[in-house]
């Protein structure tokens, strides 16, 4: 009896020391894992402080001709600190991007339009340009886009479709393959004040890897990077994505 | 500096914590599986991994399976048997999260840009959706598994498109789990057929134009198949970060996670590394909190 109650007394014991080691090696296991992203981190900010002082040559000048249009996407809290948006802008503008469509949810960007407009030197509304607008030197063509022009805007732009075929004179068996094409829809959103120009980068500044909204229609080829909040926005880092870019082969699904 | 100071708090804290807990740990948590087997545990489902947290589960995961290609010229094998290790993976992973708890997985199986690929490599992909579907009605049968498949299907062999009827036939009744398979599918080629159909809808006096919104406009797209049409998370492989043409209405809010890996690397591992991340970030919907 003594001895069986011992051999169970030493295995619980064994059990114990056994977990307890298991439970260590877990949380060395997460220590080093830990460790790993903290390195990780410190080495991207370094490496994003060495490009914005212009260390690395690679990055020193960048061939914006595949960025035609740039769209950033800013989470509804940063968008409170509009300086950092004006910041963006201004670098933006150092880099020589020539057209941002500047996107928050809430379209709060849009109320604060004016002050940016004022604040972000060479900048200008997109919808007072003309088609041909090529821009000289540093000056930047802005958009300010809010989910109101997502699915809102598509909505009333296929209301104008409908009421178009439903006055169109067509046969009752017609399925409206002539009045629902992509270039129909592009010409209704036009008509409801939504620009089409489709971005080829997307920037998103927010916890969320998400476009939160952005308008649909316009994404299907853009290249989305997510950048972190806007509140730790590094030079080097977007300098880094949008030369990251540059260098992206798409194939558009052929 | 605030960093390095964290990091030697956690450090400490995670050195001595161990120390500090109970002897009789082993006792304890007998007590709490029987707690979490007459709870909460259901029968043929997986218990979420450590770091998981089964009610943070998304409902909707979409998939872009991308790189299949490029991993068969890799390992020296041919594009089809690419694409076939490619099918393999996302028959897998579909499993486990339905396993999870994740009620619905969508994959975008071939666009309506493909077309454009060569005609032999577009042959042999309907050849190889048609023969994978009819191996697996019978497995998705047993799995309880719904399976729909989405696009234009107009351009798609009368053969292949018989295997698609008699598969959704053979699995419409189940619920829980949802598979959806896009297959000459476009994002915006959806959004249209939207619009016709609610057209056709007013011409026979069924909804009037004032009552289009967008709550009726998502009823008309092709994921009205399923409870959630907005996927939760999307997951596209290989290291390409757009979403080509997927979903574009149903990606407003959904969480992007771009990975590396090509697509048939993408394991059990790489997927629920995808569900982690997705479940530590907060969601807001546009909205302020």
């Amino acid at each position: 009896m003594d001895l069986n109650q011992s051999i169970r007394l030493l295995s619980s014991w064994i059990g114990q020391i056994g977990d307890l080691g298991l439970n260590l090696l877990w949380r060395f296991i997460h220590i080093v894992v830990s460790l790993w992203y903290i390195v990780s981190g410190i080495f991207e900010a370094i490496e994003s402080y060495a490009i914005s002082l212009g260390l690395n040559k690679k990055y020193s000048s960048i061939d914006l001709e595949k960025l035609r249009c740039l769209a950033v996407v800013v989470d509804i809290e940063a968008v409170q600190d509009v300086a950092k948006v004006v910041e963006l802008l201004q670098w933006l503008t150092t880099i020589g991007v020539k057209q941002v469509g500047l996107f928050d949810s809430q379209g709060l960007l849009k109320k604060s339009k004016d002050l940016i407009l004022e604040t972000v030197p060479g900048s200008m509304l997109l919808e007072e340009i003309g088609k041909d607008f090529s821009p000289d030197g540093k000056r930047i063509a802005l958009e300010f886009i809010s989910s109101s022009d997502n699915k809102e805007a598509v909505m009333k732009a296929a209301n104008i479709l409908l009421q178009r075929y439903l006055k169109s004179s067509h046969p009752e068996n017609d399925k409206g393959e002539n009045f629902f094409t992509e270039s129909h829809l592009n010409e209704a959103l036009g008509v409801v004040g939504e620009n089409v120009h489709v971005p080829d980068l997307l920037l998103v500044y927010g916890p969320i890897r998400s476009h939160l909204g952005f308008p649909a229609w316009r994404l299907r080829y853009t290249e989305i990077v997510h950048m972190g909040t806007l509140n730790y926005m590094r030079y080097g880092s977007l300098l880094k994505a949008i030369h990251k870019f540059t260098g992206v082969h798409q194939n558009y699904g052929t | 500096m605030l960093s390095l100071l964290c990091f030697l708090v956690s450090l400490l804290f995670l050195l001595l914590l161990p120390c500090l807990r109970p002897c009789f740990s082993a006792k304890g948590s007998l007590k709490d599986k029987k707690k979490i087997d007459e709870g909460t545990y259901v029968v043929g489902e997986e218990e979420p991994p450590k770091g998981l947290r089964r009610e943070l589960m998304p409902r909707h995961v979409a998939v872009i399976m991308d790189g299949n290609r490029r991993w068969a010229k890799q390992a020296g094998l041919l594009t089809s048997q690419g694409y076939e290790a490619g099918a393999k993976r996302l028959i897998e992973l579909a499993e486990l999260c339905f396993k999870l708890g994740i009620n619905t997985v969508s994959a975008f199986a071939f666009s309506t840009e493909n077309w454009g690929r060569h005609k032999i490599e577009v042959k042999c992909l309907m050849y190889l959706f048609q023969r994978y579907l009819k191996s697996k009605i019978q497995f998705f049968q047993s799995k309880e598994i719904r399976v729909s498949v989405i696009g234009n299907l107009a351009k798609i062999p009368e053969s292949l498109l018989g295997i698609i009827t008699e598969i959704e036939d053979a699995t419409k009744s189940y619920k829980k789990k949802h598979l959806i398979l896009a297959i000459d599918y476009s994002g915006r080629f959806d959004i249209l057929r939207a619009c016709k159909s609610i057209v056709k809808k007013s011409e026979h006096g069924l909804i009037r134009e004032k009552d289009v919104d967008e709550t009726l406009f998502e009823r008309e797209l092709q994921t009205k198949c399923t409870e959630f049409p907005s996927p939760d998370l999307l997951i596209r492989t290989s290291g390409e970060q757009r979403i080509s043409n997927f979903f574009l209405w149903q990606l407003a809010y959904t969480e992007l996670f771009f990975s590396p890996v090509l697509w048939p690397d993408f394991d059990k591992d790489k997927l629920l590394d995808a569900l982690a991340s997705y479940q530590h970030r907060e969601r807001r919907f546009g909205c302020q909190v």
